[in-house]
């Protein structure tokens, strides 16, 4: 069972086998880590590949993040920050396999969004935007295992009928590992900061978080209520309890929680339209 | 009520629920509850970027829209492994209300 998770392990190292990422994310990465670049050098590169800059400007665009009409790549670097571009330029083309073939986890990765901003907003919490791309990026490591091992893909399916098992204990049988760790080896194989790549790789099991316990609780209570109200599809029905040490570490009270439900409720509609937008675009230009 | 996508909306409907700016949802609303849509008004609706609309009645059949015991049934699926937990059973409360609060108009 190891063996197969280092084989996995092994995909992910190798990055050509990963979906195309464009010379230009490369040369972001280093702009990003030089401490001299500006935000106008940021924003000339990434507007320098069109289909790149139309892919975050949509990112950025969705309800996960409550901005309307950015219409600039120096306009997203400044409102988001040059973290949440980088990763939005890095995860783009994989949200693009998402709208296409996947749906619901498309869909169920947006409502996540949608519910950590709800969330975040709710506490008054810091870096909403970071937190928001977390909650986006959390099902990651899915698509990264539907994409490249199908036939694991189908035997995790199939595990989950015969059994009535969640996605999460049929990947842990089948694979040795599951879409958390994926999702964690892929955000640290792209060098993403810390505090995206622990929600990630925590959502499921948030005690484990040590330095972003806050950021991965949300993203974790985000995920159980998208579930909750049956918005998109993350590969199970199963909605799992909200784990207790969550819940003290936001400091959440009923009041609270009964006052993001309500507001999530018009929120995820905003994200169906957007959902819905977008594949009519894509119809339109197929 | 339901709330629909505003590609859905047609002459006749009526507004269930003041519309706002989708750019600045807590200002002043700019269409009334009880307004009647018309063809110009949507178009005026949409140019402003309004992206749904909640109007009277059940007006628009969607697709996969589900009647209220199969919501109800779904819900109780979606739960069925933390039947155990009170906060969950709160949360699952919340979204009861919420469905059947919803249902208000669709049989």
């Amino acid at each position: 069972m190891t063996a197969r998770r280092d084989e996995i392990l092994e995909i992910i190292r190798d990055t050509r086998s990963l979906p195309t990422l464009p010379g230009v994310v490369n040369k972001l990465q280093a702009l990003s880590e030089n401490r001299k670049s500006t935000i106008e050098e940021m924003a000339r590169l990434v507007s320098s590949d069109q289909i790149l800059c139309a892919r975050v400007l949509r990112l950025v665009n969705s309800p996960s993040y409550g901005f309307y009409r950015v219409s600039t790549i120096t306009n997203a670097l400044i409102l988001l920050g040059v973290n949440v571009i980088k990763s939005l330029a890095l995860s783009s083309s994989i949200f693009e396999i998402m709208e296409k073939s996947i749906l619901g986890l498309w869909e169920h990765s947006l409502g996540a969004g949608v519910a950590a901003n709800v969330i975040a907003r709710r506490l008054k919490l810091p870096e909403v935007e970071e937190i928001s791309t977390a909650a986006l990026l959390h099902d990651i490591g899915k698509v990264i295992i539907k994409e490249k091992c199908p036939g694991d893909f189908e035997q995790v399916e199939s595990l989950m009928k015969a059994r009535d098992v969640t996605m999460l204990e049929a990947e842990r049988e089948v694979l040795g590992t599951d879409h958390a760790e994926v999702g964690e080896w892929l955000v640290r194989s792209w060098y993403l900061p810390d505090k995206l790549s622990e929600p990630v790789a925590c959502h499921h099991d948030v005690a484990r978080a040590e330095a972003h316990q806050v950021k991965t609780a949300v993203v974790h209570l985000a995920d159980v209520l998208v579930k909750a109200s049956g918005f998109g599809f993350s590969g199970d029905e199963f909605v799992p309890r909200i784990q207790p040490v969550a819940w003290e570490r936001l400091q959440m009270t009923d009041a609270d929680l009964a006052a993001i439900v309500e507001e999530l409720e018009d929120k995820l509609v905003e994200a169906k339209n957007f959902s819905l937008e977008i594949q009519s675009a894509d119809d339109g230009t197929a | 009520m339901q709330t629909i996508p505003i590609a859905l909306a047609a002459p006749d409907m009526v507004l269930a629920r003041e519309v706002r700016r989708a750019d600045n949802p807590l200002g002043p609303p700019i269409c009334g509850k009880g307004t009647e849509l018309s063809e110009s008004l949507i178009e005026r609706l949409k140019n402003l970027g309004v992206k749904s609309l909640t109007v009277e009645g059940c007006p628009v059949e969607m697709e996969g829209m589900k009647g209220l015991d199969e919501l109800l049934a779904d819900l109780d699926r979606r739960f069925c492994k933390v039947a155990d937990v009170p906060l969950m059973q709160k949360l699952k409360e919340l979204h009861r209300l919420q469905i059947v609060r919803n249902s208000g108009g669709c049989p």
